[in-house]
């Protein structure tokens, strides 16, 4: 990677978050799979407090707080590796 | 490890090659007509129209894949799989990953050339781009030209046949987890679910994106593939290459000429390989990470050496070995490594798949009391049995327990029948005497045997509880 440095293939920030989205999409869609069959949305109901939704609309939250969460992990790596 | 240098190269040769693409400069590739061109646009048919064509099918009264998430059941033709059978779907998705390490040593890019789904989509919004603006030359010249009523026409129809084409591909997405039947239905009457809604134009925004915006930005940036594909490279594998023996000194000259005389090589600097390139790059410079191996170039080179009345193949899928003049061999430790890993894991997946029992035991102990004493002064557990049957049609079960000498069972049902895809639930109660126990828990054994399908049976553990020994 160390040639890569100062020269025109440096990222722009827009590929940079690009890179950052998608590859915590990918990750995001890998923990919603595993954790939805391990747990149904409706069994869910009693334990936790959230609004009636259909099993669609638990899955398709779940998938974007899954993204959330690893998009902010990733952009945080990514801040921080940057150095001083 | 590889030997192979990948270049990273930042020189512009010339204005046509983009050897730093970073994104800031449009890629007007040509388009290449050939074997191989040929080969990707059957390819592109092929998988389009597996994606395409699969929810429209019907099995058994209802659609044939249908990733059923509301129910959580995955109908694949006469297979149901529930949440139970995630070990088969990560089974798969390892298996593939297996096959794409076994094929990237193999053969190369192979997959990036013909088979990536950003590759077959990006060929598509390609070919309406080439269809409403005009083939390479024309594109250029309409971006330079300044903003013009004509040019709006233009740009707006191409972008219209953009989104109409994503739209439907998020709806044929979407119509692999909610029938397509009922889809298109809610869609004519305006009363389309919310969340389907949401990912029709989730699914379709990412297509417009990667395939009409992108393109081989995504290769180049965001495909991890690409990235380590390099790694399972080596000496053997399949690459496109630049025969730079041959070609090279590089020149222009006339047809029939005597070019060796003239010292020169094949290669006459048509550029026409830089032009067809996705990526922007030009093979000649040697194997490059941006190189998808795509083999538009091999594709126009020939035809330019067959108007030349050269040999064919100055660039060619080759290996690095036989560039440098070395034998190429075919089977080799990291080829068997793989295909062995990879027929392991077929073999396993294939036995699984043949012994998967379609029921599903769940034990519960009654949370209330450990255990109890009955009125006749027996030791007394009580469970609830959650049985599901994950199979079609409904089977009948006999419960037989045993672990403990002695033990008595009562049921509440006479039968116990479960529909198919029925979760049954069963209480049940288990006695004992005292004097029969020998230790406070025990393992207990429940049997379920199907009275109407040999083979089919299931068995859990549980633990019988009583008074301190």
């Amino acid at each position: 990677m160390s040639e890569l440095k100062n020269n025109k293939n440096d990222l722009s920030h827009v590929q940079k978050i690009i890179i950052i989205l998608w590859l915590s999409f990918v990750m995001a869609g890998i923990a919603t799979g595993v954790f939805f069959s391990v747990i149904d949305p409706e069994a869910l109901r009693g334990c936790v407090t959230f609004p009636v939704m259909s099993r669609m609309g638990v899955y398709t939250v779940g998938f974007l707080l899954f993204w959330l969460l690893t998009a902010a992990s990733s952009l945080l790596t990514s801040y921080f590796l940057r150095g001083k | 490890m590889s030997h192979l240098k990948v270049k990273v190269d930042q020189k512009l040769k010339d204005e046509e090659s983009l050897a730093s693409n970073v994104g800031h400069q449009k890629i007007y590739s040509k388009e290449a007509k050939g074997r191989f061109a040929t080969l990707r646009i059957w390819a592109v048919f092929a998988l389009l129209g597996l994606f395409y064509g699969l929810p429209w099918l019907q099995w058994d009264g209802r659609q044939a894949v249908l990733l059923d998430l509301p129910a959580r059941k995955f109908h694949i033709f006469g297979l149901t799989l529930w949440p139970q059978d995630f070990i088969f779907l990560a089974f798969l998705l390892i298996i593939a990953g297996m096959a794409l390490f076994f094929f990237t040593t193999l053969a190369g890019r192979l997959w990036c050339g013909y088979a990536c789904p950003q590759t077959v989509w990006t060929e598509v919004f390609i070919w309406i781009e080439r269809w409403v603006e005009g083939d390479r030359n024309k594109q250029m010249k309409l971006d330079k030209a300044p903003m013009s009523a004509k040019k709006f026409r233009i740009k707006f129809t191409k972008h219209a046949g953009w989104i109409i084409f994503s739209a439907f591909t998020g709806f044929i997405f979407v119509s692999y987890f909610t029938p397509l039947n009922d889809l298109a239905h809610n869609l004519f009457i305006f009363e389309l679910g919310a969340w389907e809604v949401f990912w029709i134009f989730f699914y379709g925004l990412a297509t417009y994106g990667n395939a009409g915006w992108m393109r081989e930005q995504v290769c180049m940036y965001m495909c991890p593939y690409a990235r380590f594909q390099s790694t399972m490279f080596d000496n053997d594998t399949l690459i496109v290459a630049y025969d730079e023996k041959r070609g090279d000194p590089r020149g222009g000259r006339k047809k029939d000429s005597d070019y060796k005389a003239e010292g020169l090589g094949s290669c006459i600097d048509c550029h026409l390989c830089v032009q067809v390139c996705p990526t922007g790059i030009d093979i000649r410079e040697g194997l490059q990470y941006e190189c998808i191996g795509c083999s538009a170039c091999i594709d126009v080179c020939d035809d330019v050496m067959e108007k030349m009345n050269y040999d064919k193949g100055l660039i060619k899928y080759t290996t690095q070995n036989n560039v440098d003049g070395k034998p190429t061999k075919l089977f080799r430790p990291r080829i068997a490594v793989y295909g062995l890993i990879m027929l392991g894991l077929v073999l396993t997946f294939i036995y699984l798949m043949a012994a998967r029992v379609p029921l599903h035991l769940d034990i519960l102990r009654d949370r209330n009391a450990i255990f109890r004493e009955t009125n006749e002064g027996l030791i007394e557990n009580v469970y609830t049995i959650k049985l599901v049957n994950m199979d079609e049609e409904a089977h009948e079960f006999l419960l037989t327990v045993d672990g403990l000498e002695g033990l008595n069972m009562e049921l509440e049902q006479e039968k116990i029948v479960a529909q198919g895809g029925e979760i049954l639930d069963l209480p049940v109660r288990l006695q004992i005497d005292e004097a029969d126990l020998k230790q406070r828990s025990t393992p207990v054994f429940f049997h379920f045997q199907s009275t109407d399908k040999d083979g089919l049976m299931i068995e859990g553990e549980t633990r019988f509880l009583g008074p301190r020994q």
